[in-house]
Parts: C-alpha cells; structure tokens; sequence
C-alpha cells in the first residue's frame, strides 16, 4: 500500500501555518517521503541561538510506523549521536503512535535537547561526560552548537543557494544539499554532483 | 410544538458530533464523514468506531493498527483498546 498522501500533505501545511511552534519542514525533491526538518535550539539550554536540521524519512507505512529521524547538523548530547546524528529517543521506536506527527515528533526532539536522558544514551562518550562533569559537557555542547549550529551559517545560506542555482541547479535541490553540508559551498557540490 | 421537534434534531446532531471526540480521524485526518485512504465511498464502507477509552477511528484505520501492534493501545490515549459498542442515533453516554 503506497504512503497516506493525504495526511502526510495536511501536515506539511499545519506545520507551514503555525509559526508559533518554532520548528519549520521542507519537502526534499519530489517524494514528500524525504524531508528536511528544522528546529531552534532551546532557551537557558547549551543549544540556545543554533538552528538544528534533522532529516526525515516516512516509510511507506507511515503512519503506521514512525518516521525516521536523524540529526544533520552535529550535536553534542547523550541521546544523540556526535557520529552520525542517529537518535534515541522512545517515540521514534516503540512509544510511537499514528495519533503522533511530524510536528509533535521534531517539539519533542527539541525537548530532548533541553532534557537529556543520559540512562537511555545513544552516544555513550557523551553520556558519560553528562554524568561526570556536567560544566564540561555544557562547555563542549555550546562550542558544537557554535560552530555546528549557528545561525550566522543560515544567514549567509540565501547567497550560497544564488550561487549554485547560476551553475544550473534548482533551488530545492541545492537549498537541500547545503543544508546536508552545513552550509559548505563544497560539500553540497559534492553532494549535488554525486548524486 | 414545532419547537420542540426542531431542539430534539439539533440536539440527535449535536450529540453525534461530540461523540466523536473531533471530527476528523486520529490516524488518517480526515474528516470523519469522508473516507479513509484505503476506503472508496464515504458511509457505510467507512464506518467510524469508538473505543470505552471514548476516542474514535475508521475502522479500517484502527484495525490496520492493532494489526501491527502486539499490544491493543488507543492510538491517542494508549490505554487497552476495547471497542465500545456503538451507540445508534442521538442516545447520550455522557
Ligand atoms: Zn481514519
Ligand atoms: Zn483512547
């Protein structure tokens, strides 16, 4: 049975309309099955002031399993991994349920950035560095969200985006790219070109 | 006495409405006069269905998730799933 077209739409435009939610989603391409998700980092929280892109994948079964969800941009956080952004998080697993969205689900990754659950780690170097010196770990996840997450990097991202669509690709795709790359003209080339 | 034919329909509606809980499906979210994916005409073919916890589904929609399941959990409030006999016209549960 192909993906609830319907209701993956309806929540793309409930998520496009609250702007009050503080977290924002864009269609990757074509499929509405790869998205971009976006969310700022909390107040009073080391995450404070970046912007944190999560990618997101629905499976065919969506909603009747959960969407995929890892982090792109870097973050320095027990439950996620400093590697490769995978998360642990219990609605992405066996807590989800169909009455749960994509909305409820990037608000509670950005809950778990304000409360981590070091008992449950996904990264165990992280964890244990939460457990020991909590100073330390606040230190190391403020300079990541600085040079990871900032938002200063999104701001000059319109101007790399111009940049790419001249070389005659569309602004979707290299808006997509750069966001995979952190912002670097390079990277997403590299992306762009290789895929 | 007109009035009070015209107060007990609007009050048979009403009812039926506040029953669902909302008006749109939980799982799909569509309304529940319409139909759900997988279903083709709207009224009979996509019959709406209440658990005692009080929120309601399609049916084809509820189904396909407690097939999935092991346990049988309200997609909303995750209690045990137990379907509540439906109620036929403006009777009030509350
Ligand atoms: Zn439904
Ligand atoms: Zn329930």
């Amino acid at each position: 049975m192909p993906i609830d077209l319907g209701r993956v739409q309806k929540e793309i435009r409930d998520i496009d309309r609250d702007k009050a939610s503080g977290v924002t989603i864009e269609v990757q391409g074509n499929s509405v099955q790869k998205l971009i998700g976006c969310l700022k980092g909390p107040r009073d929280t080391p995450f404070d002031g970046g912007i944190f892109y999560v990618n997101i994948e629905l499976d065919d079964q969506y909603p009747f399993v959960p969407p995929k969800m890892r982090f792109i941009t870097k973050v320095w956080h027990p439950n996620i991994s400093s590697a490769n952004g995978a998360i642990c998080l219990d609605i992405l697993k066996d807590q989800w349920s169909p009455a749960l969205t994509l909305k409820t689900a990037l608000l509670s990754l950005q809950a778990l950035l304000s409360s981590p659950q070091p008992d449950d780690p996904q990264d165990a170097v992280v964890a244990r560095q939460y457990m020991g010196s909590l100073a330390e770990y606040e230190a190391t996840a403020r300079q990541w969200t600085q040079t990871y997450a900032h938002a200063q990097q999104v701001v000059g991202l319109e101007a790399k985006v111009q940049q790419i669509v001249e070389m005659g690709f569309g602004r979707e795709q290299a808006l997509a790219a750069l966001k995979r790359a952190n912002g670097d003209e390079n990277g997403a080339m590299e992306i762009l070109l290789g895929a | 006495m007109t009035f009070d034919v015209k107060i007990k329909k609007w009050h048979a509606v009403a009812s039926w409405t506040w029953n669902a809980g909302d008006d749109v499906c939980g799982i799909c979210r569509m309304p529940f006069d319409g139909c759900p994916p997988d279903g083709k005409y709207p009224g009979d073919d996509s019959p709406v269905v209440w658990g005692v916890c009080t929120h309601a589904f399609h049916l084809q929609c509820i189904n396909r998730w407690l097939q999935s399941q092991a346990e049988q959990k309200c997609p909303f409030c995750r209690r045990q799933w137990e379907f509540k006999q439906a109620a036929v016209g403006g009777e009030d549960s509350d």
